[in-house]
């Protein structure tokens, strides 16, 4: 079975931006653009993530500048279970958590989920990749999808 | 017997979907490793997470949250509050300081 990497370019869901000067609403809309490509998600669905974490603060934001933008299971908008990858070059600044301490995010992982099952091996593949140190900062350092697939290749995750 | 066996555990995020998902992986992964069989493992939004806590012996959230559930302590739930929602070694250490793992 493919693993979500390979899934990210085989359908080309993945974007390579500078990111600078971009406000994280911006760069979470760019980070749909590959996934509205192919009709993953509509157009507008990213007003929806953006509205999330308004309300909830930059939760999404994880250790090693990971984000993983995403609404509800069968959210509207979301017409097929994929993930939007994004490589931005500078820090996207998500503001500060309830406890002060700075979020800010180099990688995006965005979710779009329709299909429970798919959406489900997607996130415990993520779990995995979001543990995996080495491999986060060779993402990071992607600027191809030959550099994504390079990157799995050389630090794979266990299991 | 664990303390853990046979009890109610839930995992909650904003929308029960992304990092709810994630914790139950992590959490399912620290009671496959120390043995034990939960009656109950399931995630679910934070909206519905808030009225079903009082059902649960354990809830765990992402420390975003930790406020939503105030108040659930007096009906006898623990409740975790997570700084990274994958790490099976925080929900572990997290379970011991709470005495709930040897």
């Amino acid at each position: 079975m493919a693993s979500v990497l390979q899934t990210i370019v085989e359908k080309k869901h993945y974007k390579f931006i500078s990111g600078e000067g971009v406000t994280w609403q911006e760069a979470v809309r760019l980070s749909t653009e590959s996934l509205i490509a192919d009709g993953s998600v509509s157009e507008d669905y990213y007003k929806q993530i953006i509205a999330c974490i308004e309300k909830y603060g930059p939760y999404v934001v994880f250790d090693h500048n990971v984000a993983m933008p995403h609404t509800t299971e069968n959210a509207e908008g979301a017409y097929k279970t994929g993930i939007g990858f994004m490589v931005c070059e500078h820090m996207i600044d998500f503001g500060e958590d309830e406890d002060g301490e700075k979020k800010e995010a180099n990688l995006f992982f965005t979710l779009s989920s329709a299909n429970p099952e798919e959406h489900m091996e997607n996130i415990s593949q993520l779990s995995n990749i979001f543990m995996n140190d080495d491999l986060l900062d060779a993402l990071a350092a992607a600027r191809t999808p030959e550099d994504i697939l390079e990157a799995e290749k050389k630090y794979p995750c266990e299991e | 017997m664990a303390k853990l066996d046979g009890k109610k555990l839930l995992a909650c995020c904003a929308n029960g979907a992304g990092s709810s998902l994630m914790m139950e992986n992590a959490i399912k992964k620290v009671m496959t490793r120390n043995g034990i069989k939960p009656a109950e493992l399931r995630h679910c939004p934070v909206s519905e997470g808030k009225t079903a806590a009082r059902n649960y012996d354990v809830v765990f959230c992402a420390r975003t949250f930790a406020k939503t559930f105030e108040g659930v302590e007096s009906a006898g739930t623990v409740l975790i509050p997570l700084k990274n929602v994958m790490s099976d070694k925080e929900i572990e250490a997290a379970l011991k300081e709470a005495g709930l793992l040897d």
